[in-house]
């Protein structure tokens, strides 16, 4: 069967079915011809050849090659399926996927150091507030000792990505000059010792400095970082899942194939040599048959596993992180506010804006938006009333009790903090500064804190459902380092087991 | 032929279950030779339409996204600003770059790449005025109401500040009016003003470079098309490194006295 106008498809199938429907006038010409000499000899150049070809060794032994072939490609394209599994998870599971919550921590740490920047200038040398200023400074030093550990992370990861390099180069240079803008605001702070409140014009005016420095420059830096490795998760888990799909369709079709092929060469060793079964053939089919069964489930399990680690986890995370980023510079804007009389309205729009980015619901007004999220946090579970990041959760977590209870909890936290929030500009607008600053630093700061540790819970569940499918995923490969060659051997020998005893029977 | 039959039947089979979970991404203006980029042609300093030709910070920006997007050539296409979503929907135009603030009900209906810069609300007051320093001075005197438009109320309403306001047609009408003291005040997104400002003459007028609120300018995309924010947002953050952000700010906004950042903003996400 291997002269040239008969050159069958790799697949092996052509001949396989000429083989079985032979003797049939509706095959095509080409593919299905009889095993006619007079015909093949008109186009053929190498006629010399012809007559070995239907000898009977000569046919086990076409056969026999086709089969081998067939399992040959079943093995290839198996390996190179599992491989961008293997490469999903990896890119997904090791690289990008922990760099989003590297980064996502370097903006918390960031925004949190001008926080508690502004928290000292604010209570100056009062001592009752709060935590105290002590604290305040501590949480500023292990913040800052935070960011420089992560900002090192960051240049290692950007390496491959020349704008991301340059992106942590200047963050790295912008970081120097924060931190001596920060601590001269504080040197001059001490200095001034001033009682709770706006401190004077000179630390106002460095800190200004800071504070912009901060917040047009390094944190949009940081959250785009994140944002760019959230990109590289996405485009690494759509090739991916494409990939792995045209790789279960080839490896069933090749399965099928070989299948046909098995089958093809031992209905013609049953009807030549009078034998019902070759039995080192028909383990060979099952075998086949096995390991095709087992690799599209597999990669079906693969590509949903890969699916739920981006849609259910990664997603989520990303999501949430960027809402707790957001939410800790709205809790820096509220010192800002006490902080910087003149700026009072700037930084109460920020805020405003940033609360409509955490959760969205009109009005153009802090006075409509307290009243917004009442109305829409009540309202939740039973409809979801709200966008922005929380509205997007709200959608995503429909059918999951486990993270809409957690959603639950994270909405209560921020209302109540929003309702404190309320208070405290209440309190400032009525000129009672000192318990505006009171209730900053008192229950607006636990409230925020509550909020901010509903939203660590949430997005734990989600890092949960990540880290679980990974781990599934490259679990359930384990086995095919060794599986699927050994199971491609094997099933190579017995083809060879199987029509060896017939050929010899020609010595 | 049964044998074949079962392997079409099969492949059929795998193929289609393939293509339903392949079929998820979608149609991406990335690597279009020619972009259709939606414009805004009657504000001066953004989007401009002098001697036929389309001038402005926004329109030398959507040039400078569309050449790393991977385009030959750029046309650009009036939008009004009632019809950005449905044009954007009907693939008429390839994206948006004309003073388009991205808000959360804008995205429901489409996808912003960007900001690519974050304006903000800001007063213009005759240069001789020097007694306003912040949106409170504006108590007593005459601010400008634009027809159909809001930015008045975060000054009267949200502020509660006490102005008086002289309705007028358009922000360019305002901007003239300052001049013989028929408004003391124009208030709205100060690239806005510091076009109009560079058009009337810049040494009249200045700012009170008090800005209160954050209007983020994101560039439109058909809803679904990630692969193209994702490139954009690149393409931004390359503008603002290679300096090119800088020099167009300059270039288009720096005799106005307004003040510029020139750092790359913080996206959306896509």
């Amino acid at each position: 069967m291997t002269a040239p106008p008969l050159t069958p498809a790799p697949g092996g199938e052509p001949q396989a079915t000429a083989a079985i429907a032979h003797p049939q006038g509706n095959t095509t010409a080409v593919v299905g011809t009889p095993p006619d000499p007079m015909q093949s000899l008109a186009p053929a150049p190498r006629p010399a050849r012809a007559p070995r070809r239907r000898t009977v060794p000569g046919r086990i032994r076409t056969q026999a090659a086709v089969c081998l072939f067939a399992v040959a490609v079943m093995f290839g394209g198996t390996f190179w399926a599992i491989g961008n599994v293997r490469d999903g998870l990896s890119v997904i599971g090791e690289d990008a996927g922990p760099q989003v919550v590297a980064t996502a921590d370097m903006y918390f740490a960031l925004s949190d150091m001008d926080a508690q920047v502004a928290n000292v200038l604010l209570i100056g040398r009062e001592t009752g507030l709060g935590t105290g200023k002590d604290k305040a400074v501590q949480r500023y030093e292990q913040r800052r000792a935070e960011v420089g550990k992560a900002l090192l992370l960051a240049s290692d990861l950007a390496m491959g990505d020349p704008t991301e390099k340059r992106t942590v180069e200047a963050l790295l240079n912008g970081f120097g000059r924060y931190q001596q803008l920060a601590e001269r605001a504080m040197l001059l702070n001490q200095q001034a010792a001033h009682p709770a409140g706006p401190p004077p014009a000179q630390v106002i005016s460095v800190y200004r400095e800071a504070t912009d420095l901060m917040r047009l420059d390094l944190l949009p830096k940081a959250y785009n970082l994140t944002l760019e490795s959230g990109t590289i998760v996405r485009q690494t888990y759509e090739e991916e899942y494409l990939a792995i799909n045209i790789g279960r369709i080839v490896v069933g079709v090749v399965g099928l194939g070989t299948l046909a092929a098995l089958v093809v060469i031992q209905v013609f060793l049953a009807r030549r040599f009078r034998r019902v079964t070759n039995p080192a053939l028909l383990v060979a089919t099952v075998t086949v048959g096995v390991l095709t069964v087992a690799a599209v489930l597999l990669l079906g399990n693969g590509a949903e596993g890969l699916r739920k680690a981006k849609e259910e986890g990664f997603n989520s995370v990303l999501a949430m992180s960027r809402a707790r980023a957001i939410g800790n510079t709205m809790h820096g804007d509220q010192s800002r506010y006490l902080l910087d009389p003149e700026r009072a309205d700037t930084y109460e729009q920020v805020y405003l804006d940033n609360s409509q980015k955490v959760l969205f619901t009109p009005g153009g007004s802090l006075d409509k938006y307290y009243v917004g999220v009442d109305k829409v946090v009540a309202a939740y579970p039973g409809s979801i009333g709200f966008l922005g990041f929380h509205g997007d959760e709200a959608g995503s977590v429909m059918n999951r009790p486990d993270e809409k209870a957690a959603l639950v909890r994270v909405l209560k936290g921020y209302q109540r903090f929003q309702q404190a929030d309320r208070q405290m500009r209440l309190l400032a607008n009525a000129q009672k500064g000192a318990e505006a600053i009171g209730e900053r630093m008192g229950d607006l700061s636990r409230g925020f804190q509550a909020y901010d540790n509903a939203l660590v819970d949430l997005i734990k569940l989600h890092g949960g459902t990540f880290d679980e499918e990974i781990k599934k995923g490259d679990a359930s490969l384990g086995g095919w380092d060794w599986l699927l060659p050994g199971a491609a051997l094997a099933a190579a020998v017995l083809i060879l087991l199987g029509v060896r005893p017939r050929l010899s029977e020609y010595r | 032929m049964r044998v074949r039959h079962a392997v079409i039947a099969a492949a059929l089979v795998l193929g289609v279950s393939g293509c339903g979970l392949a079929g998820a991404q979608t149609s991406t203006i990335v690597g279009k030779e020619t972009m259709i980029v939606g414009v805004k042609i009657d504000q001066p300093g953004l989007g401009a339409l002098k001697k036929g030709r389309n001038e402005g910070f926004d329109v030398d920006v959507a040039a400078y996204l569309a050449r790393k997007l991977g385009a030959k050539n750029v046309v650009y296409k009036e939008t009004k600003s009632a019809e950005r979503e449905e044009m954007l929907r009907q693939g008429k135009i390839d994206f948006i770059v004309a003073s388009y603030s991205i808000t959360a009900e804008r995205k429901v209906k489409v996808d912003f790449a960007g900001p690519y810069y974050v304006a903000h609300q800001d007063t213009l007051v005759r240069a001789s005025d020097t007694g306003i320093d912040d949106v409170r001075d504006l108590a007593g005197k005459k601010l400008c109401q634009v027809t159909g438009s809001n930015s008045w109320r975060r000054v009267k309403e949200e502020r509660k500040v006490n102005v008086s306001l002289v309705e007028m047609p358009s922000y360019r009408e305002c901007t003239a009016k300052l001049a013989d003291g028929s408004v003391d005040a124009v208030s709205t997104d100060d690239l806005i003003l510091a076009g109009l400002a560079g058009e009337t003459g810049t040494s009249s007028v200045r700012f009170v470079n008090a800005p209160f609120t954050d209007e983020r300018y994101g560039v439109g995309l058909k809803k679904g098309d990630v692969a193209a924010c994702e490139a954009i947002n690149r393409a931004i953050s390359e503008m603002y490194l290679d300096g090119t952000a800088k020099e167009l700010l300059g270039k288009w906004f720096g005799r106005t006295g307004l003040k510029l950042t020139v750092t790359v903003p913080q996206f959306e996400g896509c």
